[in-house]
């Protein structure tokens, strides 16, 4: 390993103090509360009272909205990660080229971010609206349909663009931080795989693949919990609307929490999320990490 | 390099231009296949109270049938079909009503086009220039130049060939254009015009649309029967793109010598350009939404892509209404969440890269878990935190919050760039006697800088578009930042489009300014970190 001279043993604790400090109070003094909060019993005018054992989680697991959420939750995080993943990695495969262009292309591909969440969410549902919304008009007008196409016909079809402007901004993520990583790939690797006659597919493989996997790693792990966690799209779109159809865990729970003033069941249902999501991180981290020990 | 001799040059010149004019004679075949077909309801009978083979049904079809050789007389192709609908009436007898029609077909092939004096007609002859054009100049310059390697041309002859390529590139894009224009005619101008909603010109494009599907044979409403007309393309004019791509590939054999290279450049540029027009969409509708009327923003009709008047007036108005304010609170939110990530962040990720030390897998395993929770569910514990430290309500709250829930995310992302730079630069310093600080600042930092600069972005950006605990901590509205701040013009029954996107683009335009300087940064500090030494 590359490690430096360090002259304490307590030395490393110290560059890390800060860091502890800062998370420790507003990350996990947080997570203690909802905790707290899933095994008690709380009023709809929020005052917390005694120990109630598992009775939040039952009264969370059985609503009939369960079953749907969490169905929706699991296709929209498998669909937005994997698909921007996917594309995410080809654009920063195509910017890494040598284009004319190549300045602007990459100035535009982080466009997306520069909007929160909330203004690209409220963009693209007046693009989809049926009755006015921009698409219809851009199609109408350069002749490319010939009547006005209802695009957001069934709460199902609602879902699928909500998943698609999720891939929509999360690709820049993937982007970026896949093209930090190829832009470090000594050239040299290249050059000598092209001596040795590779082609492009065995470059790829060989060289490319190995070599960024540090990077796509952490992407697609901040990945699956961003937008596991992800709800200015959802909640700007459809609200969760018709009767929690299109809610994924995160409204559904802010709904539940903020507009039924059920906090018990809410409080529940995070505990539930984070234990998913512990377990999929902890997969993915111990292949991370015996990657990096070999 | 491997000797070519001439006459094999030769014989492949000659495959490419053979390829390149059997190519255009199919296009010219195609083009005379239809490739519109029309249908039209010329006349529509019904005849109630009738049973099929009655007197009634049979004078009824009498009257259809002499109404359809007057039409077959005047050069139509037409079908009749007719239609019963059967039921019981409150007598509980049974009766049916027929209904005839007299459908017409037609089909028009592209040289039909040529004549109709449509907007399409343009679009044609131009995919006809630039066909005969691409086959002359392609010609012209393989004239005396057959044998000569591609690499060796001169250049009148490369020029020559180069723009028989464009040429048959421009007629190959053409097509879907010649298609678009066309249903624009025949449907969106209709519509309008049956509508009322047609803007100057409508009126005399539909005159020459009637002319051109009925000649003069027939009268009454024009914008009646030509809302009943249905039409599709055939499968002719879609084999042109086909037809026409194989003449450019031809081309291209000609010019380079091979097809490979330039193909998969060539999908480069056209997966970039549909990358950026698709990135760059919603920021167009923003734009020009932000400027328009009231009115405009729920047109049914669709009538304009751009605003017919630019209210610049909206702009005053939402800032009236404490856009800016809330632009301020922003900058101050990220600005601070950003530089308190970093200052915590940098000194754990130097110290995750480069010591060794107990408890480090441990510390990286807290890391993750500290992202697992987002802050949508922990907003009651994040509520109760913040009133037990005086923070709520404050932006300085809001900063501590984002910076610490961007920590994981900063420390993840340069403890990998820091992993990424060798240590042996930091090693030898140390050995020349310079403390772990130095080698932070002196060393590592500076080669770090793209990661660095990356990461910064990445914090100041999540920064920015953090919305969901600013809802709920934020109830003063000066002390909002924009993104809760614009959601005061959709309210439940009634979004003001106009304003929303006003402000919106005001909350746009700094941050992309900004990340187009530190674009430059950033593409600087990749390069110079790439060379070694």
């Amino acid at each position: 390993m590359d490690s430096i001279l360090v002259r304490h043993k307590w030395e490393p604790y110290v560059w890390l103090l800060p860091s502890i400090v800062l998370m420790t109070t507003f990350v996990i003094f947080p997570i203690m509360i909802v905790f707290k909060l899933a095994f008690s019993e709380i009023s709809k005018a929020g005052i917390v009272g005694g120990f109630v054992g598992l009775q939040n989680f039952i009264d969370a697991v059985k609503a009939p909205a369960f079953g749907p959420v969490m169905i929706n939750t699991f296709i929209w995080v498998i669909s937005v990660v994997g698909l921007s993943t996917l594309i995410g990695f080809i654009m920063a495969m195509v910017l890494n080229q040598d284009f004319h262009g190549r300045k602007i292309a990459r100035s535009i591909v982080v466009f997306p971010w520069a909007t929160s969440l909330v203004i690209q969410a409220s963009i693209w549902n007046y693009i989809i609206k049926f009755e006015y919304g921009n698409l219809n008009n851009v199609l109408l007008n350069l002749g490319i349909i010939k009547e006005a196409i209802n695009w957001r016909a069934t709460y199902q079809i609602e879902f699928m663009w909500e998943c698609g402007v999720g891939i929509f901004v999360t690709i820049p993520f993937v982007t970026f931080c896949v093209l930090s990583g190829l832009q470090s790939i000594d050239a040299a690797y290249y050059e000598a795989a092209t001596v040795d006659g590779a082609n492009f597919w065995q470059k790829l493989r060989n060289v490319t693949i190995p070599l960024v996997m540090p990077s796509l790693t952490v992407s697609t792990v901040l990945n699956i919990i961003y937008v596991f966690n992800s709800f200015p799209i959802i909640y700007t779109i459809t609200k969760g609307a018709p009767a929690n159809k299109t809610d994924t865990l995160i409204t559904y729970l802010y709904m539940l929490a903020f507009y039924d003033q059920k906090k018990g069941p809410a409080t529940a249902l995070s505990v539930i999320g984070f234990t998913i999501l512990c377990f999929v991180s902890g997969i993915y981290m111990m292949i991370t990490m015996k990657k990096e020990d070999a | 390099m491997k000797k070519v001799s001439s006459a094999d040059v030769m014989g492949k010149n000659r495959k490419a231009l053979i390829l390149a004019a059997v190519m255009v004679v199919l296009a010219i075949i195609l083009m005379s296949l239809p490739a519109y077909e029309f249908g039209a309801t010329l006349l529509t009978k019904r005849s109630g109270n009738t049973f099929v083979g009655d007197e009634r049904y049979v004078k009824a079809m009498d009257e259809v049938n002499a109404a359809a050789d007057e039409f077959r007389q005047q050069g139509f192709e037409v079908e009749i079909s007719e239609q019963v609908t059967e039921r019981v009436n409150s007598k509980g007898e049974k009766t049916s009503m027929v209904a005839f029609s007299v459908d017409s077909t037609t089909r028009y092939s592209a040289w039909d086009f040529l004549g109709a004096g449509l907007p399409s007609t343009k679009v044609l002859v131009l995919i006809l220039v630039c066909i005969a054009g691409s086959l002359a100049l392609a010609a012209a310059g393989a004239r005396g130049a057959m044998d000569v390697q591609h690499y060796s041309l001169n250049g009148r002859a490369r020029n020559l060939r180069n723009a028989a390529c464009w040429l048959a590139f421009a007629a190959l894009a053409l097509v879907p254009v010649f298609a678009m224009v066309n249903t624009h005619t025949f449907s969106r101008q209709i519509t309008l015009f049956a509508g009322g909603m047609g803007g100057e010109g409508t009126a005399e494009l539909v005159e020459r649309i009637g002319a051109f599907l009925y000649g003069d044979a027939v009268s009454g409403d024009l914008g009646d029967l030509l809302s009943g007309v249905t039409y599709r393309t055939t499968w002719s004019l879609w084999a042109l793109i086909p037809v026409l791509f194989a003449l450019l590939c031809g081309l291209i054999m000609l010019l380079k010598g091979e097809l490979v290279s330039v193909l998969s450049r060539g999908a480069m540029y056209l997966f970039i350009i549909g990358m950026s027009i698709l990135i760059l969409y919603p920021f167009y509708v923003m734009f020009i939404t932000g400027f328009r009327s009231n009115a405009e923003t729920t047109d049914m009709y669709f009538l304009h892509m751009l605003p017919t008047q630019w209210i610049w007036s909206n702009m005053k108005d939402i800032i009236g209404r404490g856009v800016l304010r809330y632009l301020m609170n922003s900058i101050f939110l990220s600005v601070g969440a950003t530089t308190i990530a970093m200052l915590c962040g940098i000194p754990a990720a130097y110290a995750m890269a480069r010591m060794k030390f107990k408890g480090k897998n441990i510390f990286l395993g807290f890391v993750i878990m500290s992202q697992m929770f987002s802050p949508v569910v922990l907003l009651v514990g994040i509520s109760q935190l913040m009133n037990t430290l005086k923070l709520n309500d404050s932006i300085i709250g809001l900063m501590l919050i984002n910076a610490a829930f961007n920590q994981a995310f900063a420390i993840w992302l340069l403890r990998g760039t820091f992993l990424s730079i060798s240590s042996e630069m930091e090693q030898a310093a140390c050995i020349d006697g310079c403390n772990t600080v130095e080698a932070l600042i002196r060393i590592l930092l500076p080669m770090a800088a793209p990661g660095i600069v990356t990461t910064l972005i990445f914090v100041f950006i999540n920064a920015w578009n953090e919305y969901t605990i600013s809802t709920v901590l934020i109830s003063t509205p000066a002390n909002k930042p924009i993104t809760v701040g614009i959601t005061q013009f959709s309210s439940f029954n009634m979004i003001e489009w106009q304003y929303l996107f006003a402000s919106a683009l005001l909350a746009t335009i700094p941050v992309v300014i900004l990340f187009m300087c530190i674009e430059k940064h950033l593409a600087a500090g990749l390069t110079s970190g790439g060379v070694k030494g």
